[in-house]
């Protein structure tokens, strides 16, 4: 048993839960100690030993269930595949296995008296020596069956069961109840070849489930953003959610560690007055650090509309990691969004910012009349602690960039940070005014994909502390 | 301490707690395995309770920290008494004096005082705070950090090697170690992640809403003044509103609340103004009543 929980581990583990060598051991040791008679205790068992996250109870779950199969329903399963049983000639068999004390192969004793369960063990022994790790495709299924079956001796069966019959007839039975019998144990052996296939197709459910779910999460984030079907955007939608909480815990653990700095003499000495003037206890001066303001500014044409919805996204849901969020869209006119983020839950915010603020999506995008703009109309609202994350393919469509614009922003704020969501061998070939642009930018990254998003974020939010001490 | 996990169950029912099969099975091993428990879960669904009824059922002492913001060793370990310390050091001034009188060097006044140590770093002077208690306590007991979310990474990191070894060392007296290994529990609103060292450390527990049959068993537990039909109603009408999206659902402690004050109040059933008027025990915020009292109809559709 313990080979198959480490199994079941290693399971888990592709699916990238964390399971260290300690909660391994734990959940060996846990499990010696409830026993395997109900099944609900032995999962309740491994959960509390190796799901630290109760977010990750639901793929526990799942894989649990394909891993350890319920053997009792398995069982059910099984009478039913066979029909209802007949006591009668099950009775008749046992007498005269009973009587004639023959020497049977060990899976012709399983098949005569056996339970679903025994069988299934029967069958999970032979597939050990089959190379199921291969198995990947529906395809194979037929192959690992019969690779399963050529363990288990079936002329010998066979012969038993000819030795059976022989027994039985010579026990004076009439032609109807031989034919009965036989037709009972050829039942029997039928439904035991079918559960091998059975269980091959289990198999390849559980290797395909983990499969699958680690190529969807890996292939999601290196693929382009533009790329992205509807129902990418959906899963997508989780994967950042993942990632704005993992900096979100990173991020509040180095704060805490940050805090402590040099000594609060003022406080020292206040204290140090209650033993004489002899600072007992030394009090540190708590760092105090301001949370970067952020203004995002997305450019929600069609072309880039999905890297915008991503980072706004994350943007929103690190909302904690700033003192101040504010966002802005355009296509030609540029717009606040702010007040959708603060009256709806993200998601629907989003979707407003994208689809129904007050800007035209059908024309062609106009960065430089953007940007223009938004000198005109926000100057004033800038300030040092500000950083623009601005989000936006630089494809002008041969209008005037204004560039100028650009660098009066600049001048107001702590720093602009430009993501292109374009390839960058792409920038300042036809109508990418990149170039142009560049300059008057403190960082220029290229982010085509949800990774490179989430790095730059990342970044921003840690350098950001660290510079702002 | 027990025996198998149904014997969990029977001891935590008779001492009115319902607890699953999920419950039991990790209050078992973690009895078995002198492993401290990590539960989580939303507000109210009996983390803490959970603590109370297992030193209950055990019979050994609770011993309570409150974790919050700023909980530092001091307040958690020990600390030593100051004051106390400096107080007698005062009044023994002659004392002190008689000692060093005839030593003929500063170096042997020094050493003559350092010899006297043990007077003033001794358990006289040292005020145990429950991790301390817990640890030097003469019974076995049951140690509940409550709410470890709500301190600091670092106490994390220092609870987390009090319960590894349960030992210890101050350095003025040496090593305390454990009479006992208590039995630990520790509980977390999920504000923050807790460090992977804790929680490899521990057995997990989630705790969530209880499921009807649970919450009814419950409710005739907590309430067994209650008529079986309006309980039915309550359970089912909680249910309902969990699954409303508010800001905070209602837990299993409001819900039985709900159904003591409706006993009070001589309700026979569940209708329409009764609830509204009510509700202000199971919702708290303004917005989420005003969202039950937009879906009342649904909420009340399977009660009658």
């Amino acid at each position: 048993m313990e080979e198959r929980i480490l199994e079941f581990i290693g399971d888990l583990r592709r699916a990238e839960l964390r399971i260290s060598t300690s909660e391994a051991l734990d959940a060996l040791s846990a499990s010696a100690e409830v026993g395997l008679t109900d099944r609900e205790t032995f999962k309740s068992t491994l959960a509390a030993t190796l799901v630290k996250e109760s977010r990750d109870l639901e793929t526990f779950d799942r894989i649990f269930n394909l891993y350890f199969l319920d053997l009792e329903a398995l069982g059910e399963g099984l009478k039913k595949a066979l029909g209802p049983e007949d006591p009668k000639v099950q009775d008749q068999l046992d007498q005269v296995l009973d009587q004639e004390n023959m020497d049977l192969d060990e899976l012709t004793e399983l098949l005569m008296r056996g339970q679903g369960s025994e069988m299934e063990m029967a069958i999970r022994g032979g597939a050990q020596g089959a190379g199921l790790e291969r198995l990947m495709y529906f395809l194979q299924v037929g192959y690992f069956s019969r690779r399963i079956s050529d363990q288990f001796d079936w002329s010998a069966i066979e012969r038993d069961i000819e030795k059976i019959m022989q027994a039985l007839e010579a026990k004076g039975l009439d032609p109807g109840q031989l034919a009965r019998i036989r037709n009972y144990l050829e039942l029997r052996l039928e439904a035991f070849r079918r559960m091998i296939r059975q269980h091959v197709q289990r198999e390849l459910e559980r290797r395909a489930y983990r499969a699958g779910e680690q190529l969807t999460r890996e292939v999601l984030s290196d693929k382009p953003l533009f790329a992205l079907t509807p129902d990418e955007v959906a899963q997508m939608k989780s994967v950042v959610a993942k990632l704005a909480r993992r900096i979100k815990d990173a991020l509040a653990l180095r704060q805490r560690q940050e805090q402590k700095g040099r000594i609060d003499s003022r406080k020292t000495i206040r204290k140090s007055l209650q033993y004489g003037g002899i600072p007992m206890e030394v009090y540190l001066k708590r760092r105090h650090r301001e949370k970067p303001r952020l203004i995002t500014v997305c450019d929600v044409s069609d072309s880039v509309r999905n890297a915008s919805r991503f980072m706004l996204q994350l943007v929103w849901s690190l909302q904690e990691c700033f003192s101040r969020v504010r966002s802005y869209v355009f296509v030609s006119e540029i717009a606040e969004v702010t007040q959708g983020f603060n009256n709806f839950p993200v998601e629907r915010a989003i979707e407003w910012a994208l689809k129904g603020a007050p800007v035209d999506y059908h024309c062609r995008s106009d960065f430089g009349y953007a940007f223009s703009r938004f000198a005109n109309t926000e100057l004033d609202s800038l300030d040092k602690k500000t950083t623009i994350l601005m989000l936006g393919d630089a494809r002008n469509n041969y209008n005037d960039p204004q560039a100028w614009a650009l660098r009066l922003i600049r001048e107001r704020v702590k720093g602009i940070i430009w993501l292109n969501p374009e390839g960058q061998w792409g920038w300042g070939i036809g109508d990418s005014v990149m170039p142009l642009y560049a300059p008057a930018c403190d960082i220029v990254r290229e982010c085509r994909t949800i990774g490179q998003l989430g790095e730059v974020v990342d970044n921003l939010v840690h350098s950001w502390w660290r510079r702002g001490r | 301490m027990f025996e198998s996990v149904e014997e969990v169950q029977h001891r935590f029912r008779a001492a009115r707690y319902i607890a699953s099969r999920r419950i039991s099975t990790v209050v078992f091993l973690a009895a078995r395995m002198g492993r401290p428990v990590l539960i989580e879960g939303p507000a109210g669904v009996g983390k803490t309770e959970l603590a109370k009824t297992l030193s209950d059922v055990t019979s050994r002492g609770l011993i309570r920290l409150q974790c919050y913001e700023g909980l530092d060793e001091g307040k958690a370990l020990y600390e030593w008494k100051y004051a106390k310390q400096l107080l007698y050091t005062q009044l023994l001034r002659e004392r002190i004096g008689e000692l060093i009188a005839d030593a003929p060097s500063l170096p042997e006044a020094v050493s003559r005082i350092a010899g006297q140590d043990d007077a003033f770093f001794s358990y006289r002077f040292l005020s145990p705070r429950p991790l301390l208690q817990a640890i030097r306590a003469d019974d076995p007991v049951v140690l509940l950090v409550d709410e470890i979310d709500k301190a600091e990474p670092e106490f994390e990191a220092f609870l987390l090697e009090v319960l590894s070894d349960f030992q210890v060392s101050i350095p003025e007296l040496g090593t305390v170690k454990a009479k006992h290994v208590p039995l630990v529990v520790l509980t977390s609103n999920n504000a923050r992640e807790l460090s992977d060292g804790l929680k490899r450390r521990c057995l997990h527990l989630f705790i969530d809403f209880p499921n009807p049959t649970d919450e009814l068993e419950i409710i005739r537990l907590k309430v067994p003044e209650i008529p079986e039909k309006l309980a039915h109603a309550v359970v089912a009408a909680v249910q309902k509103i969990r699954g409303l999206e508010l800001r905070k659902p209602p837990s299993v402690s409001e819900s039985i609340d709900w159904a003591r004050s409706l006993v009070i109040l001589n309700a026979r059933e569940l209708d329409p103004t009764l609830v509204e008027s009510t509700l202000t025990m199971l919702v708290k915020y303004e917005k989420d009543i005003e969202r039950v009292k937009g879906a009342l109809d649904k909420v009340l559709a399977e009660t009658k």
